[in-house]
């Protein structure tokens, strides 16, 4: 039997009497690709955040054995440094050999500019490809997108579902949240949730 | 230890590009730590005290022959007070409503006692219930001490009246009623027109002494007046502005003020722009964090306190003042400094994660420092309770750690307490900081 590359068992969070994730169970296996959908506030980029190891679940585990990369929903970048300065540093805490070498090849591979210019003052768009780059830092096997083509131009959704299928291809694993109906199609299966509970394994679970 | 440095970096390096904000940061707390230092100056200097006759003296006052011209006599001797003249009603109303800290009251017939010491006159003194009547009591004793030294030359010469009265006679009024006194002198002239027997030599010895004694009595009244008199020879020293405690005051205040603002705003500033997540999925811990924080703190601050130390160091060498080796200790004090701005980090970075947003964290942070500052500037003797709880905030500590580095001969006993205290209280400050990071992060 194929060992998931992360493993959610009852994984939940609270914050004070509000439960924004009920104990939940989900394992990303190798070379799959899973769909989080459901309204605003069903839970998912709670569970993405806590799979991803940047929020603690108030009970259940994580087990992980595979480099994750996370693209939060809200672009996660330091607004004072350039493009190529916050990959070069997240690049140095990420481990990377060469993180110089590592942030020139994102830059170009995203379309990304290159200059002195903070990342604040980029467009809506420049910043979640940059937040989508950033993921990709130390070449992790496990990508978890939070909504990762919102404000991306065509152009840019394709290279970020270029970059989810190459992965899935590498024997790696996706799990990203959606509200759009349409890219469920990039997807092996499907986990619907609602009020921070998972209500089924389709989008007619949640949209009808 | 690699991702502290590499936050701290890229925290530094932000920080250079936000000029407004570096500017605020550094022009902020000097201008607090002038402002605090003008009205703690001038107010624990010189408090406002009323001043009511109620006797009517006159400008000038005739005390055993001497002229005393009251308003220089207060003025040389108030260095210490401001005096304000007022009548009664006023200077009891300014006191119950603090304007004034103490009221000094001459009493009906007080010149009349002064003039004609028949009994000692008395002033009579009022002072508030607050945190600085025993300092204004002590200011007042001091005034009148130094009054009663001025009256007492004009005492000893009325007394000295008396005694060439004694010794060479003459006319003389005492309590109103005037007399004629032989005088020593004249008696002894008179002796000479006496039959020379035994018993008018034994008064002629008698004469022979007491003329002696009594010639020895303004050197014996000056004696027995002031036993011990204290010496003030003019020295050359530092001014005010240059004192060992506004070196170290302004210092504290001014890390303190830096420290705890740009680490409150650095922590909070990870959550605004959402880096926090991204940072805890194993490139920096939490501790990390708070370390990152601290650092920042300590490194801006030193580079802030050590300009400040060099700006003192200078003008002390201008001024050529002497007691302070400016220089000699500057590398204890920049440890110092570096040690105490990184406490205060540890305080900013707990309120950052408190807060969970920067301007939040900003506005805590000030409305924070100030008490903790205002608290570490109160005497130990006027409210203990304060003095007490300044004990557990950095500030006072850090204070009394730039004063011992800077100035005590030797310092070593005062900077090992104030430096155990500050390790404590950073390491008390680093736990909550970091088990409020939790939150920062969630």
């Amino acid at each position: 039997m194929t060992e998931p590359l992360v493993r959610a068992l009852r994984v939940a969070r609270r914050y004070g009497e509000l439960e924004a994730l009920a104990p939940t169970d989900l394992d990303l296996l190798p070379g799959e690709t899973v769909a989080l959908v459901g309204p605003n506030g069903a839970g998912k980029s709670t569970l993405l955040a806590i799979l991803a190891g940047a929020l603690d679940p108030s009970e259940g585990t994580v087990e992980t054995r595979a480099r994750r990369g996370w693209v939060p929903q809200r672009p996660a970048q330091y607004a004072k440094l350039s493009p190529r300065e916050n990959l070069e540093l997240f690049a140095r805490l990420e481990g990377v050999d060469d993180p110089a070498g590592a942030a020139a090849e994102l830059l170009a591979r995203f379309s990304l500019p290159d200059g002195a210019r903070p990342a604040g003052e980029l467009s809506v768009g420049n910043r979640q490809r940059l937040n989508v780059a950033l993921s990709l830092l130390g070449g992790p096997r496990v990508l978890l997108l939070d909504e990762p083509t919102a404000s991306l131009d065509p152009i840019q959704r394709t290279l970020v579902w270029d970059v989810v299928g190459a992965l899935r291809s590498d024997g790696g694993a996706v799990c990203f949240a959606t509200q759009n109906v349409e890219e469920v199609a990039h997807a092996d299966r499907v986990l619907a949730l609602q009020d921070g509970r998972v209500v089924g394994s389709s989008v007619e679970a949640v949209f009808g | 230890m690699t991702s502290v440095w590499l936050i701290l970096r890229k925290d530094l390096t932000v920080l250079r590009r936000s000029p407004l904000l570096l500017g605020a940061l550094l022009a902020y707390p000097i201008v607090i730590a002038l402002l605090v230092g003008l009205v703690a100056g001038y107010a624990s200097s010189k408090p406002r005290i009323a001043f009511v006759d109620e006797d009517g003296i006159p400008p000038v006052v005739t005390v055993g022959g001497h002229h005393f011209h009251i308003q220089t006599v207060i003025d040389d001797v108030a260095k210490q007070v401001t005096l304000v003249r007022m009548g009664a009603d006023e200077a009891a109303r300014e006191l119950s409503s603090g304007k004034v800290v103490a009221t000094i009251t001459v009493p009906p017939g007080f010149l009349s006692d002064l003039v004609t010491t028949v009994h000692p006159p008395s002033l009579e003194l009022r002072t508030g219930s607050g945190g600085l009547a025993p300092r204004v009591t002590q200011q007042v004793q001091a005034l009148v001490y130094q009054l009663n030294g001025k009256l007492q030359a004009g005492y000893i010469a009325a007394n000295l009246q008396y005694v060439r009265l004694i010794l060479h006679g003459g006319d003389a009024s005492f309590i109103g009623r005037h007399f004629k006194v032989l005088g020593l002198d004249r008696m002894d002239q008179q002796l000479d027109g006496l039959p020379q027997t035994q018993r008018v030599a034994t008064i002629r010895r008698f004469v022979h002494i007491a003329r002696l004694a009594l010639a020895q009595t303004g050197g014996a009244l000056q004696a027995t007046a002031n036993p011990i008199q204290l010496a003030q020879p003019k020295v050359k020293g530092r001014t005010w502005v240059l004192s060992a405690q506004v070196q170290s005051y302004g210092i504290a205040i001014t890390v303190t003020f830096l420290a705890l603002l740009l680490a409150a705003g650095a922590a909070a500033a990870e959550r605004d722009e959402g880096t926090i997540g991204r940072l805890r999925r194993g490139l920096a811990s939490l501790g990390q964090l708070v370390w990152a924080k601290s650092a920042l703190a300590a490194v801006v601050g030193l580079a802030l306190g050590g300009s400040l130390a060099l700006v003192f160091g200078v003008v002390v060498e201008i001024g050529g003042v002497t007691g302070g080796e400016p220089w000699a200790r500057l590398p204890l004090l920049l440890a110092c400094v570096l040690l105490a701005a990184g406490v205060a980090g540890t305080v900013g970075t707990l309120l950052g994660a408190l807060a969970r947003e920067a301007r939040t964290a900003s506005l805590l942070a000030v409305l924070v420092v100030l008490p903790v500052v205002f608290l570490g500037l109160v005497p130990r003797g006027a409210v203990p309770l304060a003095w007490w709880v300044s004990d557990f905030l950095p500030f006072a500590h850090a204070a009394r750690l730039f004063g011992a580095a800077l100035y005590d001969t030797s310092p070593w006993h005062a900077v090992g307490i104030e430096v155990a205290w500050l390790v404590g209280l950073g390491a008390a400050f680093g736990v909550l900081a970091r088990l409020s990071m939790r939150r920062l992060a969630a």
